[in-house]
This record gives structure tokens, sequence and C-alpha cells, in this order.
């Protein structure tokens, strides 16, 4: 279908925002203050031994040229090799992304679902003591961050009740999924509140506006109003904001990975900072920015499939 | 007149603000509706009319309303009493309703078919393969060409004579008894509202259908309708059959109502037919505007790597001239270019080719002295007359920010020019202290025109200006501008799609289809003799307050 067809060109328009990233990223990295070398060697390291690490990992080279052989072997397919892990920067991040892929989809798929029970519960109510209960709660919850309300379920639910694991990430499925129930909470909790309160404004317009007079005036109840007609329209707004919110989920990401001591990618390039380990936090932040990009086609697709009118 | 299907006495409603005193919005509305009889219910915006019909199905638009008094007797049942569970069977089922604007009525994100099939599942108890089979039959019968293949689109896809007739769809498919129809063809095209105002006529033939009809426009009154209601601040002021009501209405409102339907001649249309109009093109003055062989067209909507799809070509070839002082209409369909022109005469569209001169100073020769004299001496009246005024500023603001940014008179006499400027267009001068959200549209479409005026204008051009305002006001606007033409020798270019308000007001008289003239010449010369086909189906098509003068072939089965 033709409407579709952005999916096929949408990709090459990619390239120069992954052009640009790379850039950004490779020179703030290098800003920080530090040397890779000295971090590693420790401070009573002999100079000499500084050099050897350096020029074994081409940091001795010029800028220029430094980024000439990042982009020339990320065409390759290779993000060249950790400074502190010793081993290839693209295999390190495939063995650290599943707890992260996982964590983000339960936690925006959350968040959506427990959008749309507030909004619902909000704009079928609209001016009664629910609404306001709604309205109260998803405006406080902008006003946590997120990492505080983390602590605050650990210790509510890992260190009052016992019910759940305070952290990490666990090896069987059962113990995955207890792992990863606060830390998708957490994010769900931060990004449903904005989520909320736009699908609540559009529900309670939708509720008035022409489309559900003309279902009512059709004698459909007031259930099948709300649901198939007030409910799809009003989604096709909160689809876009939820694109936009992808950018903060992934750096939230990163947060709720520290608190919660999850061996995500997350983790990893907080460490791969603190450490200097510039390819690292490069191959990291270009993996992040792929998938930032990747998962706003993926927005616009459910965009499209949620409402004919739309082109792209 | 067999027994009504539906009988309404002394409905009530009022509006009971918390901590205020209920106003009365209905106040004992009394009216019977016979089994397929087309009962036209008139009056002006506020008037009522539409909430009287939400009222029958017990669709209040607010919480606060609620019916006070009276009964809705539809067969046994009085509505007004009945259950809310009671009514989800009645509304839809028993009493259908389409509206005024399908584009914003029909759920945009649902096909077509299924907002069909809803109805047939839920009214009907169909299956799923039944009620697509029911719903296409449906679709067939209200005119959509290819039924099969339209079940799957959207409301988008179509044209707004479409989209109505889809609505109509959507209500034939909950098989009502009585079908309420609020305002169906005024967003239409005068040619569509003929067809959509047949297709009615043709539905309550084989269906039976009881119609209450809820329009501004008598003239479809008396093309449609069996009896006439007259709603007035929430009163029925009058009622009876079309004829008698028509020939000799009883009520001073309803008088003024037939007096201003723009079909009717008036006194000045009557003085213009004796003395024939003057003949402008015999004087030696050169036209005001020239617009020569005038080509505008849009590039086709292009993507990155996609190719262009074509340019359109909305203006194709247009000529005309304007003498000083005259008056004339443009009038077209939607789509036909004829804003598009408007908006290449000012300036404000590029043209691909041809020329516009304006008082010796030409386009081609010196676009920017021509846009430069332009902007000082013409001046435009847009239609919607509240969007067109900035919501925070006062009137007065207004037209001293127009007349400090003309410069051309002293900063101290700019108060005394405002009150002037007011009294031209009929307001009060208190008006130089209000705002837009506190007067009526007839009030904000005159400060509309005192701001065109502001800039002492030679040529005014008025896209739509009446088209959103209602009749009696229409009436008065119109008088304005006759009044103004007479006063300061103003030249006017008035577009429209209502050919009646143009036949009242203009000298002459430019017709316009995809983007050419078709005709042009006097009013009365096209309007009495057109020679174009288009021209001729155009006027045909406007639906005179003389029932006699029929529009459509089969409307005009009375009840007996």
């Amino acid at each position: 279908m033709h409407r579709y067809k952005f999916v096929l060109y949408r990709p090459i328009q990619f390239l120069p925002v992954l052009f640009g990233i790379s850039i950004v990223t490779f020179v703030l990295v290098r800003l920080i203050p530090g040397d890779p070398a000295r971090v590693l060697l420790g401070t009573r390291a002999t100079p000499t031994a500084i050099a050897n690490i350096r020029s074994q990992y081409g940091l001795d080279e010029p800028m220029w040229l430094q980024y000439f052989y990042f982009v020339k072997n990320l065409f390759h397919g290779e993000m060249g090799k950790s400074i502190l892990y010793k081993i290839d920067v693209l295999k390190l991040i495939l063995t650290r992304i599943e707890p992260t892929l996982v964590l983000v989809l339960t936690s925006v798929t959350l968040s959506v679902l427990i959008a749309v029970f507030m909004a619902a519960l909000a704009a079928r109510n609209h001016g009664r003591f629910a609404d306001h209960a709604v309205r109260v709660v998803s405006t406080a919850g902008i006003g946590f961050p997120p990492f505080w309300l983390g602590l605050m379920l650990i210790i509510l639910f890992s260190v009052n009740l016992d019910l759940l694991p305070v952290s990490g990430y666990g090896r069987t499925l059962g113990d995955k999924v207890a792992h990863l129930i606060l830390p998708s909470l957490t994010i769900a909790l931060s990004l449903s509140t904005v989520l909320t309160r736009s699908l609540r404004a559009a529900m309670v317009e939708g509720l008035r506006s022409d489309i559900a007079t003309a279902a009512r005036a059709r004698g459909m109840p007031e259930r099948v109003v709300f649901w198939r007609h007030v409910f799809p329209n009003s989604m096709v707004p909160t689809i876009n904001l939820l694109a936009i919110n992808i950018g903060w989920l992934i750096g939230g990401t990163v947060v709720i990975e520290s608190v919660f001591a999850i061996p995500g990618i997350g983790q990893l390039l907080v460490r791969a900072i603190f450490s200097r380990d510039y390819m690292v936090v490069q191959g990291v932040a270009m993996v992040l920015a792929c998938a930032t990009v990747l998962i706003n086609l993926i927005a616009d697709i459910v965009t499209v499939a949620a409402d004919p009118r739309v082109k792209l | 007149m067999s027994a009504p299907v539906l009988a309404v006495t002394d409905l009530t409603v009022t509006l009971n603000r918390p901590g205020g005193a209920p106003r009365l919005l209905l106040d004992r509305v009394s009216l019977d509706l016979g089994k397929g009889e087309v009962l036209g219910l008139v009056g002006e915006s506020g008037s009522g009319k539409s909430l009287f019909c939400r009222t029958l199905v017990r669709l209040l638009p607010s919480r606060n309303m609620q019916i006070e008094n009276g009964r809705i007797m539809l067969g046994e049942q009085d509505l007004a009493q009945a259950s809310e569970t009671g009514m989800l069977s009645v509304r839809g089922g028993r009493i259908g309703m389409i509206f005024q604007n399908p584009t914003s009525h029909l759920d945009p994100v649902m096909s077509i078919g299924n907002q069909l099939s809803e109805g047939l599942r839920y009214h009907q108890k169909l299956d799923a393969p039944a009620a697509r089979r029911q719903a296409i039959a449906i679709l067939r019968q209200v005119g959509f060409p290819d039924p099969e293949r339209q079940f799957d689109a959207y409301p988008h896809e179509f044209s707004g004579g479409m989209r109505q007739r889809a609505m109509i769809g959507v209500a034939l498919s909950c098989n009502p008894e009585i079908l309420i129809a609020d305002e169906p063809t005024t967003a239409l095209d005068v040619t569509i509202q003929a067809q959509i105002l047949q297709l009615l006529m043709d539905i309550r033939r084989e269906r039976g259908l009881s119609i209450i009809l809820i329009t501004h426009d008598l003239g479809i009154v008396a093309q449609t309708c069996d009896r006439i209601a007259v709603m007035r601040e929430g009163r029925l002021i009058e009622q009876g059959r079309k004829r008698e009501l028509l020939r000799s209405p009883d009520h001073f409102y309803t008088k003024t109502l037939i007096g201003s339907h723009p079909s009717m001649p008036s006194p000045a249309m009557e003085k213009k037919a004796l003395t024939s109009p003057p003949d402008f093109r015999a004087t030696r003055d050169k036209p005001l505007l020239k617009v020569e062989d005038v080509d505008v067209c849009f590039a086709g909507a292009g993507s990155l790597l996609g190719k262009q799809s074509g340019s359109v070509r909305a203006v194709a070839g247009a000529s005309l001239e304007i003498m000083a002082g005259e008056i004339v209409g443009i009038v077209g369909e939607s789509g036909s270019g004829k804003s598009t022109l408007a908006r290449a005469i000012l300036g404000l569209t590029p043209i691909t080719s041809g020329n516009v001169t304006f008082d010796g100073t030409s386009l081609r020769g010196d676009p920017g002295a021509f846009l430069a004299k332009l902007r000082r001496e013409t001046a435009m009246v847009f239609q919607d007359p509240y969007n067109a005024l900035n919501p925070r500023m006062t009137v007065g603001e207004m037209l001293a920010e127009v007349l400090k940014v003309q410069g051309r008179i002293p900063q101290v006499d700019i108060p005394a020019r405002v009150g002037e400027l007011l009294d031209l267009v009929e307001l009060g001068r208190e008006f130089a202290e209000r705002r837009p959200r506190s007067m009526s549209g007839g009030q904000c479409q005159r400060a509309g025109i005192a701001r065109a005026l502001a800039v002492n204008p030679r040529l005014i051009i008025a896209d739509e200006s009446t088209a959103a305002l209602d009749v009696t006001i229409q009436a008065q606007i119109l008088d304005l501008f006759r009044t103004l033409k007479e006063k300061m020798q103003l030249t006017l270019l008035f577009i429209a799609h209502d050919l009646a308000i143009v036949r009242n007001l203009c000298d002459r008289v430019v017709v316009m289809n995809r983007g050419q003239i078709v005709e042009q010449g006097t009013s009365l010369q096209v309007f009495e003799d057109p020679t174009d086909s288009y021209t001729q189906a155009l006027i045909r098509a406007i639906p005179d307050i003389d029932p006699d003068k029929s529009l459509l072939p089969l409307a005009d089965r009375e009840m007996a």
C-alpha cells in the first residue's frame, strides 16, 4: 500500500541523523577530562606504560584520524575494542542488550496500559471524584523523578513487604520477570503521567465531539460510544506523544538500570563513561541512537495504521 | 393527516446553572409529525430548533439542561419519561438523525461500511456477513456508485456530498421511522444540495419515513416540506401547511423571514429591472481592475524522493474587467477557483501567466509598485467574522492600528476617524470598546467591514462575507454594502457560492466552473437568460421560495 511507502525511504533519511550523532558522541566523550589509559592503569602508572596503551588503542593518533577509523569500522560493522573489558564492543553490547530491550518493551506496554486505564477512568467520570483523583496523581507524578520513585518502590515492595528482589537480574525466566517488575513499573509510572494527561484531554474532548453525538444518536450505549469511537480517535495524538518521549524513556532506562543494578547497556554506558572507555561509549551511543530512530519509525507506522487520513 | 407518529405537547427545557436562575430554553413547544410527513422547522441560530430535536431523543448538549415539563409521545411511549436504557432502542432505531457537518460527525478512523454495519448489527441484530450485505445495499440506495469497494473506504476519501450520503446511510442502517435532518445541506454546494434533498425525498417515498427538516433556508422548506413550523427564542411562534404559511404568514417574524429570503426580488432589484442598469462599459473610463488571461497553477504534492504528482490548474485563462463604482459578483461552487482568483488579484497567490492591472499599474510592468498600490487601495472582508478579528483587541484598537499603519491621518484625529468608521457601518460608537467575543456574528462582520473601510479603499474584495450569517443578518449586511457603495463610490468584488445573494447585490456577475470563467454579464442577463449550460444548471438548483417553481421532480408529492 502506498501509504506505507515511507518505510522504504525513511531509513535513507536516517543516515544524516546517525552521521551527526557519531560526530557528537565522538567529540563529547573526548571532552571529558581524563584519559582511559590512566584510568585503566591507576595513578602510579609509568608514562611509558600509559604511552603503550595509548598507541595500542590508537589514542595517540590525531583526532580526525581517530574519527575516520571509527566511521570506517562502523561501515564494517565493528565498533572497536573495549579498553576496560578487552573484547569487541559490539559483542559486549550484544551480551548486555537483552535486559535493556525487555525493560524498554515492558515499560512502554505497561505505561500505555496504565495511561489508557487512568485516562478512561477520568474521562468517563469527567468532573467527578475519579477524574480529580487521576489529575492530581498524574500531575504529582510528573514532579517525582524516576530514580526516587524507584527507590521508594524498592523500600515498599522489597524491603518492607519482601515481595520482590531489590536489584539485579535473574537467570531463569521466572526470576527475570520478578527482577523486572519494579524497574518496569518505575519507568511506566513516570512515563504514563504524561500520557495520561494527554489521553484524558483527548478523551474528554472526544466524548463531547460530534462523532460521539452521532454515535449516541444511533442508539449506541455509552460503553460502545467510548471504546469504539472515542478511544481510537483519542489514541492518535497520544501515539505521537509517546514517540516524542522515547528519547526520554531511553535516557530513563540508563538511570533506572543503575538504580536497580540491572546488567543492561545503560549500566554498561555509565561504567564506560567513568572509565573513559571511549569505544564503548561511542558504540552504546550509536546503538541507542539507532534504537530511538527505529522506535520513531515504528511509531510512524502505528500512526499510519491508526489513522487512515495520515500520509507520510 | 393520519394519526401522528410523534406528538409533542408543552415541551419545556430549562438550563439550570448552579447558583443562577434557571433559564428557559424551550418554552411550551407543541408539535405533531404525521406518518410520511416532511416537517420544516425554521428559525435562526439560537432559536432552539436544534435543541428541540435533540430533546426529542433526550440528547441534551449539557448536563445542566433538563426537561422541565411536557410530553413526547412516540406511539404509546412518552420519551420524556422513558428510561435511559429504553432510549437506546429509540435513538437510531426509531428516530434517526443526520447533521449539518458530515465531516465531523462521521468517525474518521472507521470505514464507512463499518459505521453502517454498526447500526445494522446493533439494532437489527444481524451477523457480520448479513450486515455487510445489507450495508452495501444501503450504500447503493443512498447513491454510492460502487458500494462493494466503497464499503471499506474512509470518510476523508469522499467529497462533502458523498459524506452526507454516507451519513444518511448510517442513519438508515438503524431503520428508523422518523428522520431528523439538522441543516443537512447547509455546508454543501447548491447542485449537491439539490441532489441530497432529492435523495431525502426518495427515501421518504420508499420507506414511508417521516422527516423533520431543520433549516434556515425557506427555499428548501418551500421545495420539500409539507408543513412548516417557525421557531424563535425557544418558542414555536407559528405552524401550518406550507402554502398557506408562505402565502399569508400571521406572525411578524415569519414575514421578516420570508421577506429576507434572497430569492425574493428586493425593492432595489425591481427598480433596477425598470431602469436598465447603468452600462459601465459605455463610459470611456478605463477599468479600475483588469484581469487578463490569468492562470494559477499549484504544484502537486511531492516528496523527498517521489516524483511530483502533476500540477493543478486552479484558475485557467481568466479575464475580467471591473469599472470603478461597480459591484461585481464571482459565483461558483467550491473548488471552482473563485477564491484563488481573488487571492491572485490581491497578489496573495503568485500567478503562473497572464496579467493584472489595477488603476494603471500592472503586475507584469512593475510588481513592486503594483503590490504597494494594491495594499494601499484595496481591502478584504472575510468569510468568518469571528476568526478574522483579533480576539484580544477591541474594535477601536483594531481600527486605530490600521489607521496608524496607513499613516495618512495625524495621530490626534484617529479616535474621531474610528467613530466615523463605526457610523459608516452602522455600529454604535460604544462598540469601539468591545471585543469580538461579546459581539454577534453580524456585528463582527460590520467591524470587519469597518476595518476594510479604514484604508479608504477603492476596491473591496468580499470573500463569502455573508455565508456564515443568518438570513435576516445577511440581508442587513447586503443592505450595508449597497449603502456604502452609494455613499463612498466603492467598487466591490463579491465572491459567493450563494447565487441568490449575488443576484440581489451585484451589477455584473462572473460565473466560474473548474477554474474557468464560463459566463459573465449583467445580473439580469445572467440570471434571467443564462447561455452557458453550467450556469443554467446552477440557477436551476437554487431552491425557490415559491413552491410552484419546483426544484425536484418528485418533491412535490404533498401529503393529502
